[in-house]
């Protein structure tokens, strides 16, 4: 499934950032990629972006949707 | 590190370009060179281009590596990626009272063996830590120290290894960069690099290609990320060896605050809830205080005024006018709004503002990321336009560019405050600032129906909120009243001693005669608000504190009504940027952004302010 379809409060794992190496970079120097634990703590109002948490260190990005499109993840349910 | 930074948030990407600082520190001269904060060395935003060339160009002794303790597994792959250039370095964990709130211990000996660079726990904010800092970066220059670089898995090394072996002379005399770093770009997919190696010697670059590919193949993982899942993996292994987390739960105050403003209802809340105290406080505040001086200063002009006649008096009457317009109309607006503006920035909240709006600016053109720079743009359109240069795309750059000028800025917030705010009250007051802001969405959403490019969407970091230090506020506050104080205040004084002289002469009647076709029969003004207006592109200020002086009289009411001054007050916001504003333009978007700024704030301002005019002249 993609980023933006998790729900508020789900944590998942990213499995692939899809869009061009470009995207892969600027993902990366968020810390995003292949293999990170995150969870979704909100997606902002009027289709904003989605504020994901990374679950390791607990840094926070916000994300726009079109770039959430382009992020694969597994979602996992809470242990 | 300067003691001051003139504009960063706590989030990096506010500083774009470098600012050089002399430093003495135990009798010796330091070149400090404050570079942009970024996340990577990357060539894909100014930001990061910035740091890089000047680090690469060969002219630091060594680097002062600041770093994000509460952040460190991501700050490291930013220190190995500095590590990775071969240049002297010291490491200063920053917000290290933030890590240990979080749990996380560093072993500092640790990071020491593993990557050669001495660390040192710093809170920047409370200056603790940097004195000993310092000490260690100059002990590091004058020494003959050269980092560990950090050694990737054997199959990389050996790739490494391999192009290493090829890597043609010409590269070697023709560019001055550090062979194993330019490698390792080449392995990054560097655009920038990539190319300039292509001029250099095609057939190599084809070779690292090649190399690169193998690597990729081996290791089955995307081209571009494969070298950088190693570093990944190298950094998250010297992570495990230097730090300890412990786990903490609960909730405390400062989570509990953020959790309420990262919620729909709670965010808008605080955000309508903060806008409005801060303009409300800095009107409140500053009719206090204009309230207290102007007695004592009205009586004390009467006595300047007696002093002389003729020539001498006009000049000294003039000079008198313009310096008590600034202590007694500016000054008590600006200074809580600028207090106020530093503890906004220093909190965290402009990002969390960011996100919140993201989804309403898109729909207008914008980008979520420009929030910050309209922001800003409340204090001073000038840092305003230096700040969108984070924004990456051009069209949102030129977009976000053309709208702060739209923005009140503080000077002409105080022009709102003093005549909307005194003569027509409130609810006038909050419709000129609502007005305003439909129409800076109403110009960007036709700016951005002339150039219909999809924006990309917007990444940015959400740091912890952090309570604000009232050392910094005051601080930041300061430098920015500074610039009034020993640049904008001399202005007007010699402005209103030219305006008296003007006057004196008649010259002013032939200034107000060719305006007169916009002031007189578009905004329905008096003449006389032609030369106040020519003087605010000057300073915006100056058309306020010109206008008892050219209207002859203290008591403004008496000569224009309550609809001239608001079509005075709306036409003053959004007409010709001032100057300084003018020239940031010109600077950062080039001559056309300029121009076109110009064009197209003069012509909003005669279509609104002319508008409202018109209209009121049918009742």
């Amino acid at each position: 499934m993609r980023l933006l379809d998790l729900k508020q409060g789900d944590t998942a794992t990213i499995d692939k950032i899809n869009g061009g190496r470009n995207m892969r970079f600027r993902m990366d120097g968020f810390g995003l990629r292949a293999g990170k634990r995150i969870r979704l703590i909100m997606a902002a109002p009027f289709r904003g972006p989605l504020l994901v948490e990374d679950t390791e260190s607990g840094a926070r990005t916000m994300i726009g949707r079109g770039m959430a499109e382009d992020i694969e993840v597994s979602h996992q349910e809470p242990s | 590190m300067a003691g001051f930074k003139v504009n960063t948030g706590n989030f990096a990407g506010t500083t774009v370009s470098f600012t050089e600082t002399k430093v003495f520190f135990e009798g010796r001269t330091i070149r400090l060179i404050d570079l942009p904060g970024t996340y990577s060395i990357s060539s894909h935003d100014i930001a990061e281009k910035v740091a890089r060339d000047y680090l690469l160009s060969g002219n630091a002794d060594v680097i002062i590596n600041v770093l994000d303790a509460s952040l460190l597994s991501r700050s490291l792959e930013f220190t190995i990626q500095i590590l990775e250039m071969n240049i002297p370095m010291v490491i200063g964990l920053n917000m290290y009272d933030e890590a240990q709130r979080k749990g996380i211990e560093i072993d500092l000996d640790g990071l020491k063996n593993l990557t050669g660079s001495e660390a040192y726990p710093i809170i920047a904010v409370e200056g603790s830590g940097v004195h000993e800092l310092f000490e260690a970066a100059i002990r590091v220059a004058d020494s003959n120290f050269k980092p560990v670089k950090p050694v990737y898995d054997r199959d990389v090394e050996e790739c490494i290894a391999a192009i290493s072996r090829q890597y043609p002379k010409a590269l070697r005399n023709g560019l001055a960069i550090d062979e194993r770093f330019l490698i390792i770009r080449l392995l990054e997919m560097d655009e920038d690099f990539e190319k300039t190696v292509g001029r250099l010697d095609k057939a190599f670059l084809e070779y690292v290609i090649k190399k690169r590919h193998e690597l990729a193949e081996i290791h089955n993982w995307p081209e571009s990320g494969v070298f950088s899942s190693h570093r990944h993996a190298f950094v998250i292994d010297l992570f495990e060896k230097i730090a300890k987390v412990s786990r903490r739960t609960g909730m405390d105050l400062r989570e509990k605050i953020d959790h309420f403003i990262i919620n729909p209802v709670g965010g808008f809340t605080a955000i309508i809830g903060l806008l409005f105290f801060m303009f409300y406080t800095s009107f409140k505040f500053g009719d206090l205080i204009s309230g207290l001086i102007e007695p004592p200063l009205d009586h004390l002009g009467e006595f300047v005024r007696g002093m002389a006649g003729g020539f001498a008096g006009v000049m000294i009457s003039g000079l008198y006018d313009g310096l008590v317009a600034g202590a007694g109309i500016v000054l008590p607006y600006l200074v809580p709004l600028l207090i106020l503006m530093a503890i906004l920035e220093d909190s965290g909240l402009l990002p969390r503002i960011a996100f919140m709006v993201d989804g309403i600016l898109h729909r207008f053109g914008l980008h979520g990321k420009s929030v910050i720079p309209l922001i800003l743009g409340y204090g001073c359109s000038v840092p305003a336009i230096m700040a969108a240069r984070s924004l990456e795309h051009e069209r949102d750059r030129i977009i976000t560019m053309l709208i702060i000028p739209f923005i009140p800025c503080s000077a002409r917030t105080v022009i709102i405050l003093a005549l909307a705010g005194k003569y027509l009250g409130g609810t006038y007051t909050t419709l000129i600032y609502l007005g305003n802001i439909m129409v800076i969405l109403a110009v960007s959403f036709g700016l951005s129906r002339i150039n219909v490019d999809m924006a990309p969407g917007i990444i940015m970091d959400v740091p912890p909120l952090r309570r604000p230090y009232l050392n910094l506020v005051i601080n930041k506050a300061w430098w920015r009243l500074r610039e009034f104080l020993f640049f904008a205040w001399p202005v007007i004084a010699v402005s209103s001693v030219v305006l008296a002289i003007l006057s004196y002469m008649g010259l002013d009647r032939t200034i107000n005669a060719v305006l007169s076709p916009i002031t007189s029969t578009i905004l329905n003004l008096p003449d006389q608000t032609g030369i106040t207006l020519f003087l605010g592109i000057f300073r915006k200020e100056l058309t306020l504190l010109m206008l008892n002086q050219s209207l002859g009289t203290a008591d403004i009411t008496m000569i224009l009504s309550n609809v001239q001054i608001l079509v005075l007050v709306v036409f003053t916001v959004l007409y010709i940027p001032c100057i300084a504003t003018i020239a940031t333009l010109w600077k950062e978007g080039g001559w056309k952004t300029a121009f076109y700024s110009i064009l197209l704030n003069t012509t909003v301002a005669i279509i609104v302010a002319g508008g409202i005019a018109q209209i009121s002249k049918l009742f």
